[in-house]
């Protein structure tokens, strides 16, 4: 691998960076100048520096890919940034499988979406602002997947949270928008906690260990030199190897959405439309997975937190799924869905396919941001109202939207054979249902294949719930915005049911403490509720098609999540001889040099040792016992047919009494489930109360201790001192000539004891 | 037999004197701690004042009387030249705690030496 071929790489990084800065320092004063043609311009130098980026990478992982070396993987180094005696971590790029996939991703998609949003936000007046935020998170995720080594990697996955945080937060008037990205923040802080001190745990174990590990090179921090040396150095340290791994995946849960830490992504849809798409379903979600594909050299050493990522995984599947159930707001419906898609990837990396969740991440990357930019098209559509209960019937009135979506429904349901997303679902059920190397969990099953089988249930209701949004929103022939009664102002009207008047319905079942946010009068009262709204949603309301600029992007996408492409892209998965082409093309450099008979010492990313793991191409000894590929397509058929004839029976013609507005007839799973089963409540509710409880603990300690004791209590002394000796100073002469007098007598005493002391001398 | 007063002094012992001034000047102090009249109490520190002047004239007397070549430090003359300086001094503070006390007996018409607890009038 000649470096110097890939030197360009930084590039990609670099232009949407200056577009970011472009947006602040140029474009801001155009677009104020005039604002036609300023928004043209900023818009187009934003798309233009995504689009560019793109150009870049394609251009880069075709040559990659036709790279003749032996290890396909790149490490280019720019300059020093820190250079210390025993460390020296300079800013290098990594253009390898992995890399190079994710930036087709994040440029791909995110170029699209770019397109999309200079459409959906052009009647905003922050237009730019949205627009540096936007390239600055480009330009962070792509630190992140490039940076060559953990503290870039660092700066990536900081930057790209700061910018959800602005983003979420766009709107930032209303105090709701606000609150979701302060969660999100939050939130995302518990998962970077877990992540530095992995990152430090292994820093401190490699580091004090480089003379018997023989490194020589000073760039330990580096993936090309660390992975190898930790994952010689971990197999004999099972506890630390343990603890490394699981707080390396704390970091992953939190950006990643992974229970308990998934709490933040379902706010995070107050953010404007676009940006649910990009980041909270194509790209910075999907950072924990990439992550893990780093570093999965060191977490396959440990079954036990291989486990726990795979059970992990498993419970945030089902529970996105269940939740996704009793959503009402098409946007939380994508919302859970990405939180429980999310989940698969998690079972692929606990079940040790790495490569099958970062399969499973593009795959999803182009259907899930096609849902929601189609959703953005619905809501633009139907004046901002974001409630699928005033849809219905729109099948006939935005046909474009709806063929749109209809393919990304069909890829995320999993129909099989025609779409993406059951090819991806696939690599990863099949080789964890025939999972041995986790923990074993019951019946002889492993966590592994527990958490398989709980993915098909997931599939199951996967299939359901969006036919259930699919039929809300498009089918039907009940138009039942046209039942709305006239809008009033009536803010605590949700618990009525009468949502209709709001453009953002926020969840207002949220229980936050109030002291940690605000209370809801004050929030209403802070909220502005005109600012960004065009006009609400009322019974003479047409919805008509979107704009060229805010379908056209989705084409593209759509043709993706055909499963055609997936598989002309990376063959066939059950036909190809094992291992399965895209692990073959992520992993290249393992699988080459061990095909050639030549490992040496573990070259730099790969995975080790799928064949311990189940899989489904076939392998004669494991269809013995496991479950085989015929068996598994089957199941797969069964759970999207399933699926989809339960939910057009249930919600095919109409919305059923029982989901309608009034909450009371709703049953009571279905309602909890729209309540996040009240575990939002209950973790975020639950966890600032224990804040405050810490607080008050500590307020006592720092009122009594610190400023009782150490502050006030120095003075005290001095003034109970002083007060002593004032008493002394009384004015009272009579009181002096006494004191003179006994001073006197003292002095005369001690000179007269000791002179006699001294014999008379 | 009449002795000369020279002679009866001198056969007075040197406790006697120490003995008078010691109760001279306790009077002296007491009588400084228990009146409240700024005149009395200037009294008694003349008492006290002249106490010490006895006590220093008995020691000259019962020190050497200095020959030639002796320091005078070591002779009678300092107790002496000590009474000399203690009866100025005495002398100086009479006049200026006098003025002191006419100062205040005429902004406030009365002079009670416990009633003079602040600095400002």
């Amino acid at each position: 691998m000649e470096a110097a071929n890939y030197q360009a790489i930084y590039w990609v990084i670099l232009l949407p960076l200056l577009g970011a800065l472009f947006q602040t320092l140029v474009g801001k004063a155009m677009v104020q100048r005039s604002p036609g043609l300023g928004k043209l311009v900023s818009g187009g130098v934003a798309v233009g520096t995504v689009l560019a980026g793109f150009g870049i990478g394609l251009f880069h992982h075709l040559r990659l890919i036709n790279d003749p070396g032996s290890v396909k993987a790149a490490t280019i180094t720019y300059f020093d940034w820190i250079n210390l005696a025993q460390l020296h971590i300079p800013v290098e790029l990594r253009f390898d499988a992995l890399s190079s996939t994710m930036v087709l991703v994040i440029t791909g998609i995110g170029g699209l979406i770019h397109i999309y949003a200079t459409r959906y936000m052009a009647e905003d007046k922050d237009f730019t602002r949205f627009f540096a935020y936007l390239n600055l998170f480009v330009a962070m995720m792509l630190i992140l997947v490039l940076g060559n080594n953990l503290a870039l990697l660092f700066v990536g996955w900081e930057g790209v949270g700061v910018c959800s945080y602005l983003l979420i937060g766009f709107w930032h008037k209303d105090l709701a928008n606000s609150r979701a990205a302060n969660k999100a923040f939050i939130t995302n802080r518990i998962g970077d906690v877990g992540l530095a001190l992995g990152m430090f745990w292994l820093v401190a174990l490699i580091g004090g260990n480089r003379e018997v590990l023989g490194l020589t090179d000073a760039r330990w921090l580096s993936y090309d030199v660390l992975i190898p040396a930790a994952s010689q150095l971990l197999s004999q340290f099972p506890h630390e190897t343990f603890w490394i791994s699981l707080l390396l995946f704390v970091g992953a849960m939190g950006k990643s959405a992974q229970f308990p830490l998934y709490v933040w992504l379902p706010d995070a849809m107050a953010g404007p439309t676009p940006v649910s798409a990009l980041i909270h379903a194509a790209t910075m979600v999907t950072s924990g997975v990439v992550l893990l594909n780093r570093v999965s050299e060191i977490i396959a050493l440990s079954p036990a937190a291989m486990s726990i990522i795979a059970g992990v995984g498993a419970i945030t599947a089902l529970l996105g799924a269940i939740m996704a159930w009793g959503q009402t707001d098409i946007k939380k419906v994508l919302a859970y869905s990405t939180v429980s898609q999310l989940g698969y990837m998690f079972i692929a990396c606990g079940v040790g396919v790495f490569y099958a969740g970062m399969f499973h991440v593009v795959t999803h990357a182009f259907f899930k941001a096609l849902l929601f930019l189609g959703s953005g098209s619905v809501i633009y559509a139907m004046a901002h109202n974001q409630d699928m209960r005033n849809y219905g019937g729109l099948g006939k009135k935005l046909k474009i939207t709806y063929v749109i979506m209809g393919i990304g429904y069909l890829a995320l349901a999993g129909l099989p054979f025609a779409f993406s997303g059951f090819w991806s679902k696939e690599a990863i059920l099949g080789p964890a249902v025939n999972d041995t190397a986790t923990l074993p969990l019951v019946g002889g099953l492993t966590v592994g294949a527990v958490a398989g089988w709980v993915g098909f249930l997931v599939a199951f209701m996967t299939a359901f719930y969006m036919t259930r949004m699919m039929c809300l929103t498009f089918g039907g022939k009940t138009e039942r915005w046209r039942e709305i009664e006239p809008a009033h102002h009536d803010d605590h009207g949700h618990d009525h049911g009468h949502a209709h008047g709001h453009a953002h319905d926020d969840d207002h079942g949220h229980e936050m403490d109030p002291a940690f946010f605000m209370t809801e009068e004050e929030a209403h009262a802070a909220a502005g509720h005109d600012d960004h709204h065009h006009h609400d949603l009322d019974k003479t309301h047409e919805p008509k098609e979107v704009p060229w600029l805010m379908w056209a992007p989705l084409i593209p996408m759509a043709i993706a999540s055909f499963g055609l492409i997936g598989v002309w892209m990376y063959g066939d998965v059950w036909k190809a001889p094992h291992p399965h082409p895209f692990e073959g093309f992520l992993h290249s450099a393992e699988v080459v040099t061990a095909k050639n008979g030549k490992v040496e010492g573990g070259s730099a990313l790969a995975p080790r040792n799928l064949e311990d793991h189940g899989d489904d191409h076939g392998k004669e000894e494991k269809k013995e016992k496991g479950v085989d590929t015929n068996t598994l397509v089957l199941v797969s058929a069964l759970t999207f047919a399933g699926g989809v004839g339960l939910g057009l029976a249930l919600y095919g013609r109409r919305l059923p009494a029982s989901e309608g507005f009034d909450l009371s007839k709703w049953n009571p799973i279905q309602k909890a489930a729209g309540k996040q089963l009240y575990l939002d409540s209950a973790l975020s509710g639950g966890s600032s109360k224990g804040v405050m409880g810490l607080a008050s603990a500590f307020k006592v300690f720092d009122k009594g201790v610190i400023d009782g004791l150490l502050v006030e209590g120095p003075p005290k002394v001095v003034r109970a001192v002083g007060g002593l000796l004032t008493t002394l100073q009384s004015g009272f002469v009579r009181g002096y000539a006494a004191l003179m007098q006994i001073g006197i007598i003292a002095l005369v005493a001690y000179f007269a004891y000791v002179v006699s002391q001294r014999g008379g001398q | 037999m009449i002795l000369p007063i020279a002679t009866i002094v001198q056969q007075v012992p040197l406790g006697a004197f120490l003995g008078l001034g010691l109760t001279l000047f306790i009077m002296g102090g007491v009588g400084v701690l228990i009146r409240r009249n700024p005149v009395v109490v200037f009294m008694c520190i003349e008492l006290m004042l002249n106490s010490v002047n006895l006590i220093l004239l008995s020691f000259a007397r019962y020190l050497p009387s200095g020959g030639a070549g002796e320091s005078p430090m070591n002779s009678a003359v300092s107790g002496q030249m000590m009474v000399i300086f203690v009866m100025a001094i005495a002398a100086a503070e009479v006049a200026v705690g006098l003025g002191i006390i006419m100062a205040i007996f005429r902004s406030r018409n009365e002079v009670d030496i416990d009633d003079m607890s602040l600095l400002k009038s």
